[in-house]
């Protein structure tokens, strides 16, 4: 299968809650800096206690992701992993995921997300604003 | 049949949603003044078969009086009450009185009684009826509306008129007291449907604001403290005198010309039929129009101008038909035009104010006007001036002038009460600064310069340093002894600049101790030596940023195979420092910046950038637009072309419209322009304003919008910014036709056109953003902003006063073109046609359309979006864009290709 289209990723990554106050030609912008990634049934994708560099939407396939052995949770198309492994440098992954059947995945290197939040202040003002929501929210539940 | 609809909108945009509070309102408004002109020869008559015309003055003279008592007594009633109470109050009194008075109309002092009540009657009526209005619209609707509103007053007053005309001899004059109790009525029931809608709103609001505290005192304090209706006032009370004085002039021509039942019947026809007809064509054809094309201003100034032309006549030959000509003129105007501009300079006062006020000031000065009028007239015709209708034209003539001026400065204060409503307040941090001039405040930063925080410590001793009579010197070489380092590298920073060698020693070992002794030590220029073949790069830097101001030292210092050495090392610290010493002491004809610019390290890259900012080469230019690219270089890539000034203008024109360079290099372009406050500028971004690509369009914009703030001396040439207001505006309604057939779309469970409906959708947001930001170059760039802000927020109450504003400001053309973008939403379709001939496609043509834009994330879309409604006909398209086009949009062609083919 060929690697999807600018507007195919678009509506991939729409799924994204950290992107979800970006326009579609911004999320554009981010779709030319994702590059298809494929892996077989029973990859390793993530592991947990290490640290991440990039972000991961599903495009095909499924992923599961456990802890200690113990399954969490079955991510599907358009589901989201490693979303906030963008900002957060340092701390390791608290879950693994591995594929669970020939999966394909778009992956947003931490590099390159910077290097285009650089170029492009709305998308950083964007991304803001939607970390300031997320936060509100918190800081409002009883 | 686009031109019906037009004139229909025109006439009666009435929009959905507003149909029952208007037409309820229409019919309320022509109840009353059907029952009005039954009263008004019912009572004129009773008055003049009673009494002879001579008695009119003093009539003119107790209804001025008993309006202002009755104004005071309304007031005071209705400001314990809610205006829905009041209204029924009123209109059960009313009623009530007209059933007295028919039984009573046989006592002798009854005429009179029924004179001054019918006075009282209409405006009471008519005027609660209008505040009920203003509770029920808002100003944007209001401007739409009332014209229509006040046509339901002159179709009753015609209808009321005849009726009269063609009962009064079968029914008699005083059964026709009944009739009007009857209009009262159905008054009242149109009312209460009118305010169904709205009724909490309506029973919340006061007849006359204030709650129990109402006082005459409290209703003159209101207007010497708001000149909006200190203007209203003034404005009203040489309105009706001038009317006074109108009617005279009128009556005593008729009375020459006519007697008896012949001057009956010429009033019947000249108010009944002539003045009627007269204010029905006003009102249906004129009011609307006039409104929305000269606003409030402009409507209120053809009343007053009307009169003074007509009056020309009179004095030229005084008669019936120059004097009837003048009435005419006059009380259509003040009907029609008039009515709806004084109901309309009502709007943008709060509404607490206004419903407080307006009844107050509508009744008191209408009736105290006019027993003016009479005094005056008195003056005039009694006295030993005995005036004829010649003089007192003229007098008419000369009160037009304060009429016309009352007029313009309700059009200002309209316009500028609606500017508050709306107008942002910014604090301009940059200008807060603390002042040290007592010894209270030194003491207090002495105290905070030797306290722990040291940042604070290091801000106070900068405050210090600038106090024109405080020697700080004692305080620095306290400090000196024991401080943090942020605190120590101010001391020795501020010591450098006094050239104060009283810390010399222990300097060394310091931060800031280094920098400070090659700035005043007697060896600094071994000092320096030493420093600059330093091991270490940070010392080497730390003398070269120490000595920036002295050239010609660095020039003696840095030899060329020093430069060379360093601009080749391995370290890329090194390659910085020798990047800054150019820029220090000049490149002397070596090719070593130019290499310097290109350097991987953005440090090295950056101190080079910094350099040629600082020598402003012209070889550098290139590599320095080259850098606007690279986002870690571009601020100070910003800063060194705008180092260059003007000069470098022509350049950075070329370099915006030059597709060799990449386009966000290009984007960047204007950035510069924007920091280079001259003429140049402003005329290379506005040469630019229409460039093709919409992201430099917009940063464009941008920098235009800086340069007026920053320096509104600049001339923004009127006719480019008008040409692309029209360009944006036409893109604008082209891409709301190409959105129609996609507008179901966007919530759906859609692929690419969800994708491309959501895309247009942006897309006209940022088209109306370009559209305020070029108003911004035409008029007042922070009150535009604001209006933008609240239009694009959509906040009630400031996005119709944001519309009020632009309505008012803007040019006829202009408004004619934006206000239907922003403020009719669901006519956009039509004004596009009728503006621009653009039309609504089908789906597919919509999307050939957008392939062809030239727009790449839209033509993305478009070809998507055609692969997936299976839109065979437009595969030459797909296929000259899979050829033809940049990469991406390649991409999504070839996938489009397939995806038709299958």
């Amino acid at each position: 299968m060929a690697e999807p289209n600018i507007v195919e990723k678009v509506i991939a990554l729409e799924g994204v809650e950290l992107l979800r106050n970006l326009t579609p030609e911004q999320l554009a912008r981010i779709g030319s800096i994702a590059r298809e990634v494929r892996f077989p049934p029973g990859k390793l994708i993530l592991e947990a206690g290490k640290a991440f560099d990039a972000l991961y939407v599903i495009i095909e396939g499924s992923v599961e992701l456990s802890r200690n052995g113990e399954m969490l949770y079955t991510a599907h198309l358009h589901d989201v992993l490693g979303a906030w492994a963008l900002f957060d440098e340092n701390d390791p992954m608290p879950v693994s995921a591995k594929t669970l059947e020939d999966t394909r995945l778009l992956r947003i290197g931490r590099d390159d997300f910077y290097d285009l939040l650089a170029d492009n202040g709305e998308i950083t003002a964007a991304l803001f604003s939607t970390l300031v929501q997320r936060f509100r929210k918190l800081v409002e539940q009883p | 049949m686009n031109r019906v609809r037009a004139l229909r909108r025109e006439l009666f945009d009435i929009r959905p949603g507003e149909h029952l509070r208007t037409w309820f309102m229409f019919f309320y408004l022509l109840c009353v003044l059907f029952a009005y002109y039954v009263l008004k020869p019912v009572s004129r008559s009773m008055f003049l078969t009673k009494f002879n015309i001579d008695k009119l003055p003093s009539l003119y003279m107790l209804i001025a009086v008993f309006g202002g008592l009755f104004a005071y007594l309304y007031s005071k009633l209705a400001a314990r009450s809610s205006l829905q109470t009041a209204v029924f109050w009123t209109l059960s009194v009313s009623v009530g009185s007209l059933v007295a008075m028919w039984m009573f109309i046989g006592l002798p002092w009854m005429v009179y009684v029924l004179n001054i009540w019918v006075s009282m009657f209409a405006i009471v009526l008519v005027s609660q009826g209008w505040l009920v209005a203003s509770n029920l619209f808002d100003a944007r609707e209001a401007k739409r509306l009332y014209p229509l509103l006040a046509m339901g007053m002159v179709l009753g007053a015609a209808f009321g008129g005849e009726f009269t005309n063609r009962t009064a001899l079968l029914v008699g004059t005083r059964n026709l007291l009944l009739a009007s109790a009857g209009m009262v009525v159905l008054a009242y029931v149109a009312v209460r449907l009118a305010i169904l809608p709205a009724r909490e709103k309506v029973s919340h609001a006061r007849a006359a604001e204030s709650g129990g505290d109402f006082s005459f005192r409290q209703m003159t304090s209101d207007i010497r403290r708001v000149r909006h209706l200190q203007v209203i006032v003034g404005l009203m009370m040489v309105m009706y005198l001038v009317d006074t004085l109108v009617e005279y002039q009128f009556q005593v021509t008729a009375r020459q010309v006519y007697r008896g039942d012949q001057l009956t019947a010429f009033f019947g026809q000249f108010y009944g039929l002539y003045l009627n007809l007269t204010e029905f064509v006003f009102q249906l054809f004129l009011t609307a129009a006039v409104v929305k094309r000269f606003g409030v201003g402009g409507t209120l100034q053809i009343s007053p101008a009307g009169v003074l032309l007509t009056s020309v006549a009179t004095v030229m030959a005084p008669g019936v038909t120059s004097a009837g000509a003048v009435r005419l003129t006059e009380a259509s105007t003040r009907y029609t035009l008039n009515r709806t501009g004084m109901e309309l300079l009502y709007m943008p006062l709060p509404a607490v104010l206004r419903n407080r006020t307006k009844a107050f000031i509508d009744i008191c000065v209408d009736r105290v006007s006019r027993g003016l009028g009479g005094f005056l007239l008195l003056l005039l015709t009694a006295t030993f001036l005995h005036l004829g209708v010649k003089e007192i034209a003229m007098v008419t003539m000369a009160l037009c002038i304060p009429w016309m001026y009352f007029s313009y400065l309700a059009r200002k204060e309209y316009v500028s009460t609606i500017r508050k409503r709306f107008a942002a307040r910014r604090l301009d941090f940059e200008t807060v600064r603390v002042s040290v001039h007592d010894p209270a405040t030194a003491g207090l930063l002495e105290t905070t310069a030797a306290g722990d925080n040291p940042r604070q410590a290091a801000y106070a001793l900068s405050l210090l340093a600038e106090a024109p009579e405080y020697d700080i010197r004692r305080l620095l070489r306290r400090l000196s002894a024991d401080c943090a380092p942020e605190v120590c590298r101010k001391v020795y920073e501020i010591a450098a600049k006094l050239k104060w060698d009283g810390l010399v020693e222990g300097a060394r070992g310091r931060p800031g101790g280094l920098a400070y002794l090659l700035a005043v030590s007697p060896e600094r220029r071994d000092l320096a030596r030493e420093l600059l073949d330093d091991a270490d790069p940070a010392r080497a830097r730390e003398a070269i940023e120490a000595l920036r101001e002295e050239a010609d030292l660095v020039g003696e210092l840095i030899a060329p195979e020093w430069l060379e050495e360093n601009a080749r090392s391995d370290d890329a610290r090194r390659r910085a420092l020798a990047a800054t010493a150019i820029g220090i002491r000049g490149d002397e004809g070596t090719e070593l910046l130019h290499r310097l610019l290109a350097d991987p390290d953005p440090e090295t890259a950056g101190a080079a950038v910094r350099a040629a900012g600082a020598l402003r080469g012209r070889p550098y230019i290139l590599g320095l637009i080259n850098a606007l690219g690279n986002a870690r270089l571009r601020g100070d890539a910003i800063a060194a072309l705008a180092a260059y000034g003007p000069s470098i203008a022509g350049s950075l024109a070329d370099a915006m419209t030059d597709t060799a360079l990449p386009a966000r290099v290009r984007q960047q372009v204007p950035r510069v322009l924007k920091n280079i406050p001259d003429q140049r500028s402003v005329d290379v971004l506005l040469g630019r304003v229409d460039h093709a690509d919409v992201s430099i369009r917009y940063s464009v914009l941008k920098a235009l919008n800086r340069l007026r703030e920053t320096a509104p001396h600049l001339c923004f040439d009127h006719a480019s910014v008008m040409r692309q207001i029209l360009n944006e505006a036409l893109h604008y309604y082209e891409l709301n036709a190409a959105l129609e057939p996609f507008r179901d779309r966007r919530d759906g469970n859609y692929g690419a056109s969800r994708l491309l409906a959501l895309s247009i959708e942006e897309r006209l947001k940022y088209t109306l953003e370009r559209l305020f930001r070029l108003l911004g170059l035409r008029y007042p760039p922070k009150e535009i902003y604001s209006a933008y802000v609240a239009v694009a927020r959509q906040h009630g109450d400031s996005a119709t006063a944001a519309l009020e504003f632009l309505d008012n400001v803007l040019e006829r053309d202009l408004k004619r073109i934006l206000l239907p973008l922003l403020d009719a939403p669901e006519h956009i379709l039509d004004h596009g046609r009728e503006l621009f001939g653009v039309e609504v496609r089908t789906a597919e043509e919509a999307v050939r359309e957008l392939i062809r834009s030239g727009d790449p994330w839209l033509v993305s879309c478009a070809i998507a979006a055609a692969a997936e409604l299976q839109f065979r006909s437009l595969a030459p398209e797909i296929a000259l864009a899979a050829k033809e086009a940049a990469e991406e949009v390649g991409e999504v062609a070839r996938s489009a290709e397939v995806a038709l083919a299958a």
